[in-house]
């Protein structure tokens, strides 16, 4: 910190010194209030979970049966959001930050970034209302779009290797992000217009009844794979932009170098960049992970939100958020079910501080890290 | 000795994936923002109305909505919008396509907004006073006397506004204080002439209905909101008309349950809270900021700080929510009521949700927002900046405000403006801490003290989950709900952009590296 340069003593100076130490002290008191008020949070809800933990109000067995679902629910629906959005984002984090050109990179992220401009009611409304009932007439369509789509991709790019040269030079990797847009809309088209002949040729024209009566698969309009794509949707453009920080942020002199020994850019970034960018990766994952523990209006809107317990992507569940969400205004304060969820809530609060915590450690290791490859003084 | 591996000619299958998941983000993104656009302003364009003809010979009139294959056998069902609940009992009908024997589109079918029982469709067959009415007169001459009628009742609806806002309301409250002032009084009665007489203006004429299959309905005219005939207008005609559906869907307050008028409730519930959080959460934010970068000794517990409130932000906002609940509601909320309005007790004053609280929690949600984006744009200012005010005399207060606040201008006006984004589109924590379904006040009127902190409030995000998950007629709301979210989503849009470009051009201007 500089400190100011000693003044002499006239009268003026020293009142410009008192004022001086009073607008610190002000500016002092004012900072460790509000530091305080924001972590007042934390301190409230221990304050009132803990003695009804200590003094024997809530019993251990009542947690569980209360809080089991809730929890289970929760895990369930981050666990498919995340896998909805982590090969997206981890994805396009990697074309972006390694095969885009400086240029097309400086307008494509604020754009993928414009996807958090979708707040979680809309993304909850439209995933509710409208996806889940499409998705329920168009079950062997939207099952089959997951396996179509990369396929599709690794036909364009085997197209590609055969292709002259010229035609190369016209569709380079570099914008394979923007031209790949059209051949997949085609696909999803495709598919959807020829699910229903296949639909009706392998599984008797109905694959929601067949799942039912062959596999004993239960399913349920609004369940966990519709919450984790509307959540993944929702989430992945945070961890998007957090790995493409981690992967761009990588000394370039380690990929020049690993270019120069005549490595292509996927090795390169296989076994160069990947291994050192991997900390930040995983926080950008952790911090993705916190997210979708703590999403309530999605999970509220596109979970049946039954508090049921089961593997099965195909049926829904009830979240913590979601439970608190709903159950908290009418509960008396106090009461045993206030204080369940108000537990529920201080878990919540754990979780996520504890997951982000460990995210940010990491990340400033990792930037120590990259100052130290990079060789700067 | 190994063999050497030949290098492959081009990058193999992942690093197509890769671009693939490009393509597919934002292929997602713009299907989701086409979705949002076109449903959300289709529903004001003045759809053609068909008239269609049953195999059975029913007669039906109404807008074709959306199609669905059948649930059992072939071919597809049609959904039409056909209007009447009071004649039929229902808006909606299931038609089989297979059915249908023919569809037309008759210039003459007349669509009415009313204030009750929703949209007529039909065939207009006079217009005229309630006991001489009769059905015999030309198709033109009755629509032209029903658009001068309709406007004609359109000025006496907004004589009569004026007349309450700007004559009685006053004078409610003048006697409000003085109870005796005889000249009120005598005003008021006259003024309450005034209203009754321009009531009687509006009453007594009907216009006759008849729906396509020849039943018959006596319309007040002084319920009817507009009627149009959509088949016979033109293309300037449907865009005018669609501009002003747009308008009002911005001006008008909800009616019929959510599914008819507008959200203007809503917008100003959300920009007042949002405007009061950001009030409160500017100088905060900025204090804690200064406090952390300049004034605090830079050691390991400074740091750790710094973390934790970093990692605020990353606290779902549920959870901000328990506390507002928690701390402002029941803790705060109930002293105050108990120390201040004791006479009004068992009924809550502060101690319920209401306005105050829901920027106060959602100050708290955003403060980390704030506090992380300031900081930023302090520690990007060049240490020679301060050096050089330190050593021309200025005290440390001096150099902070004449020198280093100035100059981190920017990177505050974006962290308000990214916390502005994040707090419009919050609903979670709205659910516990005062949001109204339908807040009968705005909470800002004429009365002392003119913002009233207590009141429950409309929410834009609020209003879109209600109404879609709770309404009486989903399938009436979602129009509206499509336009709602649009609004939203464009309103934060553009916050974000604004904080995009904002910082970029700050960063542009310093051209500065962030302190290690």
């Amino acid at each position: 910190m500089i400190e100011p340069s000693p003044v002499s003593s006239s009268p003026r100076r020293a009142w410009r010194r008192q004022r001086d130490r009073l607008a610190t002290a002000l500016i002092m008191a004012g900072g460790i209030g509000v530091i305080g008020a924001v972590l007042a949070i934390g301190v409230f809800l221990v304050w009132e979970v803990l003695p009804a933990l200590l003094g024997g109000v809530l019993e251990p067995s009542q947690i569980r049966t209360t809080l089991t679902p809730m929890a289970w629910g929760t895990l369930k629906a981050a666990f498919w959001a995340m896998a909805f959005a982590k090969p997206l984002a981890l994805g396009a984090a990697i074309h972006s930050s390694l095969f885009m050109s400086q240029r097309l990179r400086s307008r494509m992220k604020p754009t993928l970034e414009m996807m958090e401009a979708f707040p979680g009611v809309v993304i909850g409304f439209v995933a509710g209302l409208l996806l889940a009932p499409w998705v329920e007439r168009h079950l062997a369509g939207s099952l089959a779009l997951l396996l179509v789509l990369p396929l599709g991709v690794l036909l364009a790019a085997e197209a590609w290797r055969r292709l002259p040269a010229a035609g190369r030079r016209h569709l380079p990797l570099t914008w394979a992000g923007l031209w790949l847009m059209p051949w997949l809309a085609l696909l999803t088209w495709l598919t959807l217009a020829f699910s229903p002949g296949v639909e009706s040729l392998l599984f008797g024209g109905n694959l929601r009844e067949w799942l039912d009566a062959e596999l004993g698969i239960d399913y349920a309009t609004r369940n966990a794979m519709i919450v984790g794509l509307a959540m993944g949707i929702a989430v992945m453009p945070s961890v998007y932009a957090l790995a493409e920080d981690a992967l761009s942020g990588v000394p370039s002199r380690l990929g020049e170098g690993a270019h120069a020994l005549g490595a292509t850019r996927w090795q390169t970034l296989w076994r160069v960049v990947l291994p050192a960018a991997a900390p930040g990766i995983f926080a950008a994952v952790m911090i993705g992970a916190g997210r979708a523990v703590g999403e309530t209006m999605i999970v509220l809107m596109a979970s049946g939100n039954t508090a049921v317990m089961s593997l099965s992507p195909l049926e829904g569940m009830r979240t913590m958020a979601a439970g608190i969400a709903v159950e908290l205004p009418e509960a008396v304060p106090g009461s045993e079910a206030y204080l369940l969820l108000l537990l529920a809530a201080l878990l919540l609060f754990l979780f996520t501080f504890l997951v982000n915590t460990l995210a940010e450690v990491v990340r400033s290791r990792l930037r120590r890290r990259y100052r130290w490859l990079g060789g700067s003084p | 000795m190994r063999r050497r591996r030949p290098l492959p000619r081009s990058e193999g299958p992942w690093a197509w994936l890769a671009a693939g998941s490009v393509a597919l983000s934002l292929l997602m993104l713009t299907a989701l923002l086409l979705l949002i656009a076109v449903r959300g302003l289709a529903h004001f364009w003045p759809a053609t109305v068909v008239q269609i003809e049953m195999q059975d010979g029913r007669l039906l009139a109404g807008q074709a909505v959306r199609e669905l294959p059948l649930e059992e056998g072939h071919g597809n069902e049609r959904l039409y919008f056909t209007g009447n609940r009071d004649l039929d009992g229902e808006i909606w009908h299931w038609l089989p396509v297979d059915a249908i024997a023919s569809v037309e589109r008759p210039p003459e079918l007349t669509v009415l907004e009313r204030r009750h029982h929703g949209r007529f469709i039909g065939r207009l067959i006079a217009v005229g006073d309630a006991g001489t009415i009769d059905g015999n007169h030309a198709q033109q001459a009755v629509w032209t006397r029903l658009e001068a009628r309709l406007a004609a009742l359109e000025q006496l609806r907004g004589e009569r506004e004026r007349l309450r806002r700007e004559v009685l309301r006053p004078l409610i409250r003048r006697l409000d204080a003085n109870p005796n002032d005889a000249d009120a009084q005598l005003a008021l009665v006259e003024a309450n002439a005034r209203v009754y007489d321009l009531q009687l203006a509006m009453r007594g004429e009907v216009a006759l209905l008849e729906s396509v299959d020849g039943r018959r309905l006596r319309q007040p005219l002084e319920e009817v909101l507009r009627a149009w005939r959509p088949n016979a207008m033109s293309l300037p005609q449907k865009l005018a008309a669609w501009a002003g559906g747009v308008w009002r869907f911005l001006a008008e307050g909800p009616r019929d349950g959510n599914t008819a008028g507008g959200v203007w409730p809503a917008i100003f519930g959300t920009v007042l809270m949002v405007l009061l959080m950001s009030l409160l959460v500017t100088p905060f934010g900025v204090l804690a900021a200064v406090y952390l970068n300049e004034v605090a000794h830079q050691g390991r517990w400074t740091n750790l700080v710094r973390i934790a409130v970093r990692n605020l932000a990353g606290v779902p906002s549920i959870v901000y929510g328990v506390f507002g609940l928690g701390v402002f509601v029941y803790g705060i909320g109930s002293s105050l009521d108990e120390w201040f309005f004791s006479d009004s007790l068992p009924s809550p004053t502060f101690g319920t949700g209401g306005l105050l609280w829901a920027s106060l929690t959602l100050a708290l949600l955003t403060l980390p927002v704030v506090i992380v984006a300031t900081e930023e744009g302090l520690a990007r200012i060049p240490v020679e900046q301060r050096e050089g005010a330190l050593a021309l005399g200025a005290t440390r207060f001096e150099t902070l405000a004449r020198v280093v606040l100035p100059m981190a201008v920017p990177a505050m006006l974006t962290g308000v403006i990214l916390a502005v984004a994040r707090a419009a589109g919050e609903v979670a924590p709205l659910l516990l801490v005062g949001v109204a379904k339908l807040a009968p006040q705005v909470p800002v009127d004429g009365e002392f003290p003119f913002l009233h902190l207590e009141r429950k409030f409309m929410h834009l995000g609020y209003h879109i989950y209600d109404t879609a998950f709770h309404g009486s007629d989903v399938q009436a709301a979602m129009p509206l709900v499509f336009a709602s979210a649009l609004l939203l989503v464009l309103v934060i849009l553009v916050l974000n952009l604004t904080a995009i470009f904002l910082r970029h051009h700050f960063r542009v201007r310093h051209g500065v590296q962030p302190r290690p």
